[in-house]
């Protein structure tokens, strides 16, 4: 495991008041969700202040259910969830502050964006004119203004994601929630919601995303929770937790014309330790120092001109990590 | 944030966010093609019904001579009801009244077919009837013959209350009262019978129960079910709130559905009703307590399928046997208004507004049923045993308005206690 944990949990505030001054935005202690035998969340204990917070994990991982803990819908079996203080469960008041992203695909597909997310902006006790107004404002945030006046049942999958993301942000809220946000998004929705995501986490918010795919939370921050079967594998950043991926043995893939031709060039490198070749045109190259190879093949093919095809890790995803936190080799 | 100069209270912040959810129910049942279906069919159904309405009201009734009266025996031209009148002999044709001095010209038949209609003013104990056309009065009867019931009137109709079964016993003079006007008293009865038989039945029942049972149940448990509530449950709103403005939203629709189903039949039947004017002014108070029972029953008709569809997702399998129940106790009102068992439903709490508003609106229906099922002696007329099915005493032995508030209260308290239940196993259900 990896202790390198910036946040610190501060411990229960009793008074149940909306707002406890000095207590962690999100805080779980102890916190575990059971559904019958299946254990989705066994044991989160977790605070959480500012910044923006990737919280990673397979499917299944638990990511949804920590999510929803904190949004009232589920209650905890076990442990105790604080959103600003209080317990979010049965009791609205927090969400005056909160921002969330739902998962789920289906949306009211016969409003208009407009209509969407003034509707809702309505149930912070703002009157209409308010209420379009500041959904004028988040959706001109998320690149959605020209769009207003048209039906969400017509927006490709990246501009109903930005659709969520206006209704969630129409309150100015201290919390932001994104459940999956760049799920099924084209590059172009992927980096607009990525750079609102940074720009979240600049004016000083606290922003949760989660994800499954680790380069999409790299680009967005380095601050990590890590989930694996509803348990939480890792806390930090994410730089460190890369570095000692670096120390345990790493694979690069590489294809091109001549797999054996390029090996012998490749070889002489100091970090290489181990050569494969699956096929004729493939090479499967293994190093301890996966940084340092890493910057230096680019030149070691120009050099000798070899045709590559493909320069790939294999391992550089969430599977080989978590195996790797789990205990494991990469 | 920006915010207008006006303080905001609690009140305003209730008021928005009840205007918000409220306003979107609406929007979205409008964009909802079963919405329109499940109107669309009410309609219809209601469209069909009154058409047998329309058609019993211009259809002829056959005037039934139950005296013979319009008879000429000896064929001398004088109708046996003249020559009875007259004194003359019915089977002599040199006997009429034409041979008298000043002589009497001769009456067309159909003027004796229904010539001794009802005269009764009032369902009291007691000596009602009036010998119209004098064939009771005649001089060659004797006394006991004239006062055969015996209570010392002659020529009239005494009435005895029943106390077991709440009928009269009729016992007649004879020749009183016997040829009533048919087509006037199938007109009227027919008329009141559909009034009530729509009202009851077809508004406050069919329309009251499918409409929220179709479009109420699924107010919660849609939006649980597509994932939708997620955003709307993201929000600073209770869940016991969502619970009732979603209802508001409902209502705002079904409310104004069932006031204009309502004053479209109020008009066709008042136009195509029989009456001295152009509209049956008289029977707007009926109307006026459907159109309040329809209300409360689709409101405590909404909370409890709405209610129901929080509890379990296939909420409408736990409505049906409901609206199965339902069913059976307005049959039950109809028979028997003040059982016990209807204070166990909704329906009879609805059904003592109509029938309190029908007593105060048409007083005399109990009379119209108890002269139609006599019919003169020769059994009921026409819509006489429609109109005894179709209208009942208010099942609550109060006065009439007394009936109408305590049944609202008591629907009112109905569909708050399925709000509260509602709101409770909402807020406390689990979302995924």
């Amino acid at each position: 495991m990896i202790p390198d944990i910036t946040q610190q949990g501060k411990p229960a505030q009793t008074a149940p008041q909306p707002s406890v001054p000095n207590a962690p935005v999100v805080y779980f202690q102890g916190v575990s969700k059971s559904y019958g035998r299946i254990h989705a969340l066994s044991n989160i204990t977790l605070g959480l202040t500012g910044g923006v917070t990737g919280i990673l994990g397979m499917n299944g991982a638990g990511k949804s259910t920590l999510f929803k803990l904190l949004m009232g819908k589920l209650r905890p079996s076990a442990g105790e969830v604080k959103l600003f203080g209080t317990n979010p469960w049965k009791n609205p008041a927090p969400y005056a502050k909160v921002g969330f992203v739902p998962e789920h695909e289906k949306m009211h597909d016969w409003m208009t964006a407009l209509d969407f997310v003034s509707t809702f902006a309505r149930l912070h006790g703002m009157t209409r004119q308010e209420a379009e107004q500041e959904a004028m404002r988040v959706l001109d945030f998320v690149g959605l203004a020209d769009v207003a006046h048209k039906e969400i049942g017509r927006f490709s999958k990246g501009m109903r994601q930005r659709t969520k993301i206006a209704h969630a942000l129409v309150n100015d809220p201290e919390l932001i929630i994104l459940d999956e946000p760049l799920q099924g998004c084209d590059p172009l929705a992927r980096t607009t919601i990525m750079n609102v995501i940074r720009e979240l986490g600049k004016l000083g918010r606290t922003v949760l995303v989660s994800s499954h795919i680790l380069n999409e939370i790299e680009r967005i921050t380095e601050q990590i929770v890590i989930l694996h079967h509803g348990k939480l594998v890792a806390l930090g950043n994410l730089h460190a937790i890369r570095e000692r991926l670096d120390q345990i043995p790493h694979t690069i893939r590489i294809v091109g014309e001549d797999a054996r031709n390029m090996a012998k060039d490749i070889l002489d490198h100091p970090a290489v330790f181990g050569l494969r070749f699956p096929n004729e045109t493939e090479l499967l190259i293994q190093t301890y120092h996966f940084g340092e190879l890493h910057a230096e093949l680019p030149r070691l093919i120009v050099e000798n001109n070899h045709r590559v095809h493909l320069i790939d890790n294999p391992d550089d995803d969430l599977e080989s990590l978590l195996n790797y936190l789990a205990g494991g080799s990469a | 944030m920006s915010r207008t100069d006006e303080v905001p209270s609690l009140w305003s912040g209730l008021d928005r966010k009840a205007m918000a959810v409220a306003e979107f129910t609406v929007r979205q049942q409008r964009k909802r093609l079963s919405t329109w279906v499940v109107l669309l069919v009410g309609i219809a159904a209601m469209g069909v019904l009154t058409m047998f309405y329309i058609d019993s009201m211009t259809r002829d009734y056959e005037a039934v001579d139950n005296d013979g009266d319009s008879y000429d025996w000896d064929m001398d031209g004088y109708p046996n009801g003249q020559e009875r009148l007259y004194g003359t002999d019915l089977l002599d044709a040199d006997s009429h009244p034409g041979l008298l001095s000043p002589p009497i010209p001769p009456d067309d038949a159909s003027v004796w077919v229904n010539e001794d209609d009802f005269d009764w003013d009032a369902l009291n104990e007691g000596s009602v009837g009036y010998d119209d056309n004098g064939d009771c009065n005649v001089e060659e009867r004797t006394d006991s013959q004239k006062d055969r019931n015996g209570n010392g009137i002659p020529c009239d109709i005494q009435l005895d209350l029943n106390r077991y079964s709440g009928t009269y016993l009729i016992s007649t003079d004879g020749n009183v009262d016997e040829d009533p006007d048919d087509e006037a008293y199938a007109l009227e009865a027919i008329h009141r019978s559909f009034v009530l038989a729509i009202g009851k039945l077809g508004v406050v029942f069919l329309i009251g129960i499918f409409v929220p049972l179709f479009m109420a149940t699924g107010l919660i448990r849609q939006e649980m079910t597509s994932g939708t509530m997620h955003f709307m449950l993201a929000k600073p709103i209770a869940r016991g709130e969502v619970f009732l403005y979603r209802i508001l939203g409902f209502l705002a629709i079904a409310w104004t559905y069932v006031t204009l189903l309502i004053v479209l039949l109020a008009i066709v039947t008042g136009l195509a009703g029989p009456s001295e004017g152009v509209f049956r002014f008289a029977d707007l108070g009926v109307w006026l307590s459907v159109w309040l029972a329809a209300l409360l029953a689709v409101m405590v008709y909404s909370m409890l399928f709405c209610m129901l569809g929080v509890l379990w997702k296939h909420g409408m399998v736990l409505a049906l046997p409901i609206a199965a129940w339902e069913l059976g106790m307005i049959l039950t009102t109809l028979g028997a208004p003040d059982a016990a068992i209807l204070r166990f439903s909704v329906i009879g709490w609805a059904m003592n507004i109509v029938d309190a508003g029908a007593a105060l609106a048409w007083s005399d229906t109990p009379l119209l049923i108890q002269m139609g099922m006599w019919g003169g002696g020769n059994g009921p007329l026409e819509g006489a045993e429609a109109l005894d099915i179709f209208a009942s005493t208010p099942g609550l032995n109060l006065s009439a308005l007394a009936t109408v508030v305590i049944s609202s209260l008591v629907m009112l308290g109905q569909a708050a206690a399925c709000w509260l239940l509602g709101s409770t196993l909402f807020k406390g259900k689990e979302i995924e």
